[in-house]
């Protein structure tokens, strides 16, 4: 191998790269510190109203014109399977993505509107659906036949109280 | 003594620890702390065989022609084509969506159209917007129980909880809308509570032990999946009480699915509903081989129907499961024996 002016060899450049590589990296430690806890605190805050609107919008009606919610069918977000995703789906007819199965929950069972891609709402949904599966394997187009996956549920969610845990 | 007893009796029950909270390992610790032996016999007292139907959770909509509708429309013309005609038809609950009386004037003229008499007691989704006020005004008593050529049928109301609402200063609407979400995280645990089972004692204390029974709650006699009150909290005394009996058969709505369970003297099977399937939760099922397959969500069909059941002589029953679409595998196809 050669550099445009020919006269570096494959071993020399090796060597370079590895102490630019270096000094970047040592650079970056001194450029950016990490975290501090009551910063990842107000980031997990932040994801948990995200979690919370989500867990809201999934269970209210106002996203369809006949009663129902995502929540009729999929309490917890079970049978949801974000973990799957992106995957052929024939209901849509494509590979496609969770928001797009959302989208068409929203339209077809709800009759509703279909939310914007990259809107709060829709990103609240996300959040909430993959939040009930954290923890759960990356497998995508697994086809679960009994339809729930495990939903990983309970301690780690903040909600007010429960007699059902 | 009486409370004393089922006091015990709970204690005794709650040794076996952990094993109540998972489906998969309840029915034979249960089974071997109650000294049941295990196996349930099929009783040897001769009745005349019927057959009956059932239907449950249609979760109708205070919303004109909407799908629901057809589809409970489309489940009463399923029993009245049945061949022979079954003797009556059982209603499991969740006639209603939110409790609102329209909800159940509307369920009930779709019920009506039935051409055989129907028994039909109440679900979560009938109760908590008046507190059964609409439901008792059309269909009459909470729980119920008649005899049957030979058999004893029993009806309760399994969905009672201890009052959450009042301390949130809820609405009657706000506390249906917390009732209406399955996996609701303040609403509690769910039972018949004490004056049924005083009723359920008095009701059975007469009958001899090869009495067959058949009991129909909303919700499971046995511990399913707390966390969606796929349960009833005082179903171990409910099976105290049915434990000096031969053979009891229960069926149960609310979980939108196909599941069978065995605890003792007592078998179950859960029903399809009229209006949406339910996955099956995350825990082992005490029976794996005996659900359903996957709907699809395209098909507003799939993953709903109503059922059939018969009783033969000597009081085996086959739960026949009627989905609308092609939801079963072969095993289920061919019914269920509870």
């Amino acid at each position: 191998m050669k550099n445009i002016h020919g006269f570096i060899t494959f071993k020399n450049v090796s060597l370079a790269t590895c102490v630019v590589i270096t000094l970047i990296a040592l650079g970056s430690v001194n450029a950016k510190t990490p975290p501090t806890s009551a910063e990842m605190e107000d980031q997990k805050n932040m994801l948990m109203s995200a979690v919370k609107r989500g867990d809201d919008l999934w269970h209210t009606a106002k996203l369809g014109s006949n009663g129902l919610a995502c929540g009729n069918c999929h309490p917890d977000g079970s049978a949801t399977n974000p973990h799957t995703w992106p995957k052929y789906q024939s209901n849509l007819g494509k590979v496609g993505t969770l928001r797009e199965m959302i989208n068409w929950c929203i339209a077809v069972p709800l009759l509703g509107t279909p939310l914007a891609s990259d809107s709060d709402d829709m990103i609240a949904m996300e959040a909430y659906v993959m939040y009930t599966h954290r923890g759960v394997a990356i497998a995508p187009a697994k086809y679960e036949q009994h339809g729930a996956t495990p939903v990983v549920s309970g301690p780690g969610y903040p909600n007010a109280n429960s007699g059902n845990r | 003594m009486r409370k004393l007893s089922r006091r015990d009796f709970l204690g005794m029950s709650l040794k076996s620890g952990a094993a109540t909270m998972f489906a998969g390992i309840f029915a034979p610790t249960a089974t071997s702390l109650m000294g049941l032996g295990g196996v349930a016999h099929a009783s040897t007292k001769k009745i005349t065989p019927f057959t009956f139907a059932v239907l449950t959770d249609a979760h109708l909509y205070d919303i004109p022609d909407h799908k629901f509708d057809a589809i409970l429309e489309k489940s009463v013309a399923d029993v009245n084509s049945l061949q022979p005609a079954p003797d009556f038809v059982l209603y499991g609950g969740d006639l209603g969506q939110s409790g609102k009386k329209e909800e159940l004037i509307k369920g009930k003229r779709i019920l009506d159209k039935l051409k055989m008499p129907y028994k039909i007691i109440l679900g979560e989704h009938d109760y908590y917007l008046d507190m059964g006020k609409a439901w008792r005004a059309l269909f009459g008593d909470e729980h119920w129980s008649f005899d049957h050529k030979g058999t004893h049928i029993i009806g309760m109301n399994s969905i009672l909880v201890d009052d959450f609402w009042s301390m949130r200063n809820l609405t009657p609407l706000e506390r249906m809308g917390y009732m209406e979400e399955l996996e609701c995280h303040q609403c509690g645990l769910w039972g018949v509570q004490e004056k049924q089972l005083d009723w359920l004692e008095k009701d059975v204390k007469k009958l001899n032990p090869d009495t067959p029974i058949l009991i129909m709650t909303h919700s499971p006699l046995w511990d399913y999946y707390p966390r969606w009150n796929f349960q009833t909290v005082d179903a171990p005394e409910i099976r105290q009480i049915l434990r000096k009996f031969e053979k009891v058969m229960a069926i149960h709505g609310h979980v939108h699915q196909v599941v069978y369970n065995s605890i003792g003297n007592i078998s179950s099977a859960g029903l399809l509903s009229t209006s949406w399937p339910w996955p099956y939760p995350p825990v082992d099922l005490p029976y794996p081989n005996i659900r359903m397959n996957r709907a699809d969500p395209g098909d507003f069909e799939d993953g709903l129907g109503s059922h059939s059941i018969d009783l033969a002589s000597n009081f085996d029953g086959i739960v026949n499961y009627r989905a609308f679409s092609d939801l079963l595998p072969e095993n289920v196809k061919r019914g269920i024996k509870l």
